[in-house]
């Protein structure tokens, strides 16, 4: 079968990072193509570059045959690629009613009409809305629509400019799994209007719904296609992940105590109840794909969250945070996720940003004591290696991966009973990455280490053991020494839950 | 350069301006003007550092006008009406900016009102408020209540005292309470924002609330205690503007907003701090003083100087923002 | 200049009030007042809020009362187009008159018309709606600025050193210039050395900030002309702080009971102000009104004189608030305006 759309040995970097390189894709009429690939494999620079927002770099894309170039997303639109993006409500305008939303590109592209004719926009919608069998009242305001309402609304306004290819970001990440099934319905009608598709998931349950064809992004390459029925959704996996082959970085201890342990916890409605012990001087990785809740995890260990259920103890006694500072009182400590966001303070320097969650210990009388907080920093400096010129730098100067060491001495200038680490390595570079995994390690004596990894292999180059998470729950167990690769694949695709418990 | 031009610059401008002023006012180089341009900014300046602790926790103080003269209006409403004593009145003031402050806090950090709108709102409220026991009249010895009665009670002279008595210092009858207020309540603020964890962790929470909340500080807590602090500095003010009117007026007390708003937002400039800091406010509010105290010594009219306070306003924020963020 | 202008207010005064008689009974009044429950009266207000708009209303309601009339408040509260509404309100509500209190030109003359074009009788107070039907009821800003400067002239000869106090843009204050520029121009031994003002509000506190530069800048002033009671009271709390009390005397224009305290006050420098009773202002509007409803004619401008009050009156009396005030100076507290024979006297 012919490609309805080729790309050919496209490249794209954005200053000196390359982001995509050598990437071919086909989609085909009538099919749905997944697009699958971890956080920063490149998959939204990919769609980008389709959808006209970004110019590549090098390679060719070619649309029914004929050279695709588009300068802007608008002209991409107007030549049959069509992209409904993963926040719902950028795809329509909350104010107006469904009928305008499903119409809104006519009335305002080229040879508009001047005048706004309601009956002539309501009798357009309908046979829109038709066409997708969108069942709307199309007089009903955007924002009187459930979220899965909006996004059927959002394809169908997409739908209204008869695309080629459509593209679907993470359509279901913010829908019920019953609204994730009317989108599914609606995905086969657009598979049958022989429009090709381009369908952008991290869910597994998504892929085995609708797949026709897989293809695996990783680091910016081309990292597998998987065609042949039946599909190889572990082989997806196993290629979206990448696997480490040299693990001889970590010899493997095995705790002696039990520093923390919990039971029968659970951190979601409706999910299976999960243990986990956690001890002394070892290293424990928790991976799974995006959305399987790994920080809703962590933030329950670190009082951000109550459990839904469930004891834990630490030290041997209960442990029942109601806040991050009883945490931190009580020893456990967060290496948050997504550093900019919740961890760096812009406005300190970097031995503020050390001393921050320790001031009550640092401080005599409620005067903060420089003296003591930058001999700290120093120390700490030192101990990672963090490049700086000194402990009064502020962090806007510093690189991404000594940003994240910061935020690493932060949490281990003081002793902690367990230290979490919510993807730690998340644009870090790989000298710095290896940096902290060894220091980790290095310091590990003492407490309980546990991080939450989204990427296999930096699980296999960190951790004495793997925990695997499906579904807001536990579902395997690994020891980071000749491990069952196959079965570990299978269960973050989700294949084993039950086999597991 | 350009660094020593955004740390220094502010305050070689008001170098300049003293320096100016001096050749060109009469009698502004003397000790007596010196103390009164403090004198003239105490009640905005002392404003000013109150609605600074709330810009450094993010947020913002509208009520801090009308705190203050609805504290004015308490304080005469105490010592005219129920004939109280200076004390009294005193701690009945600072006990109406602590509750405001903690109603304004309660309101932005547990029913999540935008900062804003909800001391807006608790402006026209203070306003309206302070008008109902005596139905719109100011408030002055032998004022007729709405009932028919005459209010008997008199201004306490200590409570005039604290906007009327002079220590001496140098020369004999010197340093108004007022201004003696304002370098302690400046020098308090200071050191708690700069030196103390309090003032670290609020600072903090301005900054990045989510890192500073998991870094366990208690991130509601300290901004309901930011409006607190906010609240008491507008009522500190309102005890001085009482003691210095001899009386309580109606007044909505807006210009004392702005003009307290404007030296905080001034401060950001001073010494290139690019946010809200103490010293930095009161360095504005300096600046705003000298500017108004020798522009109306060389007869220029109100118009000329409310332009040349928005003026300052102005470059100060473009110091501010334009050349830090260049330099970063 | 002074003494036309006296001359004048004085006929208007005689035509205003026509030929004394003794006090009347009801019975004697004419119609529509011999049956005065029936007669209904509208105040339309746009200004309402603080001390002189109270006194102003107490004013209204006693010469009401006096009268047997019944009168209705309606109180726009600052809103020109609702203050409009209103007088059609009160159209429609069958009033026999209506009182115009404060407004704006644009937003009333209309509704001013419509009322008359109703057949109901219409007096506005310090407001001009353009309308010869209706006799403006007036307090001489001119003349309270004389009074104070004749007091000033009285109490330092004809040669000072003056400080002014003036925000222009503000119609009475304007009307109160007008008469200092004609006091300069007479007495030329008058030295305007500095001219400041402001309207930031609390009024008194910002205008005791300016008012201390001004006094530091220029040593010598003698006299300072403050017609506006809140310019006072910033300007005493100024010459206090520099501790110039006995050198320098203020003049001003209004009065309240916290004015009264303050030039009251051992060494204050606020030694005369002058000021029409905003109550007796109040009386003196029903009184216009009543007149043309019993069909005789105020005239085309009903001016309420201002009274002088000094220190040393207040002291001597020992006067400590505006009741006080009204009771112990007859002059304040009663104008012979707008008062044919028939008029109950409120106050009696």
């Amino acid at each position: 079968m012919e490609a309805m759309f080729r790309i050919a040995g496209l490249e794209k970097a954005f200053g000196p990072i390359r982001v995509l390189s050598d990437v071919d894709l086909e989609l085909r009429a009538g099919e749905v193509t997944v697009l699958m690939g971890a956080n920063g494999a490149g998959k939204s620079t990919l769609v980008k570059v389709i959808s006209g927002v970004h110019a590549r770099d090098r390679g060719t894309m070619h649309l029914s045959g004929e050279p695709f170039d588009p300068a802007s997303p608008a002209e991409a639109i107007r030549a049959g690629v069509v992209t409904v993006h993963q926040n719902i409500n950028d795809g329509v305008v909350a104010a107006l009613d469904v009928a305008t939303n499903l119409t809104m590109d006519r009335l305002t592209g080229k040879g508009a009409p001047l005048l706004f004719n309601p009956r002539r926009v309501r009798r357009e919608a309908r046979a829109v809305a038709d066409r997708l069998g969108l069942q709307v009242n199309l007089s009903a305001s955007i924002s009187e629509l459930s979220l899965a309402d909006r996004q059927m609304v959002a394809i169908a306004r997409a739908m209204a400019h008869e695309p080629k290819v459509m593209i679907l970001d993470e359509p279901t990440s913010s829908l019920s799994s019953a609204e994730a099934n009317r989108l599914f319905a609606v995905v086969e009608r657009l598979r049958e209007h022989g429009v090709a598709i381009l369908y952008i998931s991290h869910r597994m349950s998504d892929i085995r719904r609708i797949a026709d064809r897989i293809v695996a992004l990783r680091d910016g390459v081309i990292a597998g296609v998987f065609a042949d029925k039946p599909l190889d959704y572990e082989g997806a996996v196993d290629a979206m992940l990448g696997r480490a082959m040299d693990l001889s970085t970590v010899s493997v201890k095995d705790a002696t105590r039990t520093v923390f342990e919990a039971k029968g916890l659970r951190i979601a409605s409706q999910t299976r109840p999960f243990s986990l012990a956690l001890g002394d001087g070892e290293v424990v990785a928790i991976t799974g794909l995006v959305g399987v809740g790994k920080t809703a995890l962590a933030e329950t260990l670190f009082g951000v969250r109550r459990p839904l259920g469930g004891t834990m103890t630490l030290e041997g006694r209960e442990y029942r945070p109601r806040s991050p500072a009883d945490a931190i009182e009580g020893g456990v400590f967060l290496v948050a996720k997504d550093r900019a966001e919740s961890g760096i303070v812009a406005d300190f320097n970097l031995y503020k940003n050390v001393s921050l969650p320790f001031l009550r210990r640092l401080a005599r009388l409620g005067v903060s004591q420089p003296r003591a907080e930058r001999a700290i920093a120093r120390r700490q400096i030192e101990e990672l290696g963090i490049v700086c010129r000194g402990e009064r730098d502020r962090m806007q100067t510093l690189s991404g991966g000594n940003q994240q060491k910061v935020m690493v001495a932060r949490w281990t200038s003081q002793p902690s009973s367990l230290l979490i680490l919510d993807e730690p390595f998340q644009g870090v570079d790989i000298a710095a990455r290896r940096d902290i995994a060894a220091k980790l390690r290095a310091g590990a004596a003492g407490r309980a280490t546990l991080l939450f990894l989204t990427e296999l292999d930096e699980a296999l180059e960190t951790a004495d053991r793997i925990l695997v998470m499906s579904e807001h729950t536990i579902v395997g167990e690994h020891r980071n020494a000749g491990l069952d690769m196959d079965r570990l694949l299978a269960q973050v695709a989700g294949e084993d839950i039950r086999g597991a418990a | 350069m350009a660094d020593t031009v955004i740390r220094y610059g502010f305050l070689a401008l008001l170098a300049a301006l003293i320096v100016f002023f001096a050749f060109a006012a009469p009698g502004f180089a003397s000790p007596q003007s010196a103390v009164f341009i403090f004198q003239s900014v105490a009640i905005t300046g002392i404003l000013a550092l109150g609605v600074t602790a709330t810009l450094v926790v993010g947020g913002f103080d509208l009520s801090i006008g009308s705190v203050a003269t609805s504290a004015m209006m308490a304080a005469a409403y105490a010592m005219v009406v129920l004939e109280q004593n200076a004390l009294v009145a005193v701690l009945f003031c600072l006990a109406i900016g602590a509750l405001v402050g903690l109603v304004n806090g309660i309101i932005i950090v547990y029913m999540r009102v935008p900062d804003l709108l909800a001391t807006l709102g608790m402006m026209f409220l203070l306003v309206g408020l302070q008008r109902i026991p005596t139905e719109g009249r100011s408030i002055a010895t032998g004022m007729t209540m709405p009932d028919g009665s005459t209010a008997t009670g008199t201004f306490s002279p200590n409570f005039l005292a604290l906007g009327r008595h002079r220590l001496d210092f140098f020369i004999d009858n010197l340093l108004p309470v007022s201004v003696v207020v304002l370098l302690v309540l400046a020098v308090l603020i200071w050191f708690f924002l700069e030196f103390t964890r309090f003032g670290r962790m609020m600072y903090a929470v301005g900054s990045n609330e989510k890192a500073a909340e998991l870094a366990g500080t208690p991130v509601k807590a300290y901004k309901i205690w930011a409006y607190v602090i906010s609240g008491v500095f507008a009522s500190i003010g309102g005890i001085l503007l009482a003691a210095r009117l001899g009386r309580g007026d109606i007044a909505s007390g807006n210009n004392l907003l702005l003009d307290s708003v404007a030296a905080a937002l001034i401060g950001f400039a001073v010494l290139g701090a690019a946010k809200p800091n103490a010293f930095g406010t009161a360095i504005g509010a300096l600046f705003v003083g000298v500017l108004l105290q020798g522009l109306t010594m060389m007869n220029a009219p109100y118009y000329t100087q409310d332009f040349v306070k928005g003026a300052v306003l102005v470059v100060a924020l473009v110091f501010t923002f334009a050349l830090s963020n260049r330099a970063r | 200049m002074s003494i036309t202008r006296r001359t004048f207010s004085a006929l208007g005064l005689a035509a205003a009030t026509g030929i004394f008689a003794l006090p009347a009974l009801a019975q004697d009044r004419p119609a529509p007042f011999d049956n005065a429950a029936d007669v209904q009266i509208a105040l339309v207000r746009y200004l309402s809020t603080g001390d002189f708009f109270q006194a102003y209303l107490a004013g209204v309601e006693s010469q009401a009362k006096a009268l047997g009339v019944d009168l209705r408040v309606l109180d726009s509260r600052q809103d020109a187009a609702l203050q409009a509404d209103m007088v059609d309100q009160a159209i429609a509500l069958g009033v026999d008159g209506i009182i115009i209190q404060h407004g704006l030109t644009e937003s009333m003359k209309e509704a001013a018309q419509r009322a008359v074009d109703a057949g109901i009788k219409v007096v506005a107070f310090d407001v001009n709606v353009e309308n010869e039907a209706i006799p403006q009821i007036e307090q001489s800003d001119r003349d309270l600025a004389r009074l104070a400067l004749e007091q000033a002239i009285e109490d330092n000869g004809e040669a000072w050193k003056a400080a002014y106090v003036y925000v222009a843009g503000i119609a009475p204050l304007d009307r109160r210039d007008e008469t200092w520029r004609e006091f300069k121009e007479r007495y030329s031994g008058i030295e305007e050395v500095a001219m400041f003002g402001t309207l930031d509000n609390p009024i008194a506190n910002s205008v005791a900030n300016q008012a201390r530069s001004v006094l530091t800048a220029n040593p010598g002033i003698q006299v300072v002309f403050a017609p506006y009671d809140e310019f006072a009271k910033g300007v005493k709390i100024a010459v206090d702080e520099a501790g110039l009390s006995s050198d320098i005397k203020i003049y001003s224009a209004d009065i309240s009971t916290a004015d009264i305290s303050a030039m009251r006050e051992p060494g204050s420098a606020w030694v005369a102000t002058a000021a029409t009773n905003p109550a007796v202002v109040g009386q003196v509007s029903v009184r216009a009104l009543a007149m043309m409803l019993a069909g005789e004619e105020p005239g085309a401008s009903v001016i309420v004189p201002p009274t002088l009050i000094t220190q040393a009156e207040l002291n001597d009396s020992d006067i400590k608030n505006m009741e006080e005030l009204s009771a112990k100076m007859p002059q304040f507290n009663h104008a012979d305006v707008a008062m044919p024979a028939w008029m109950p006297n409120p106050n009696e």
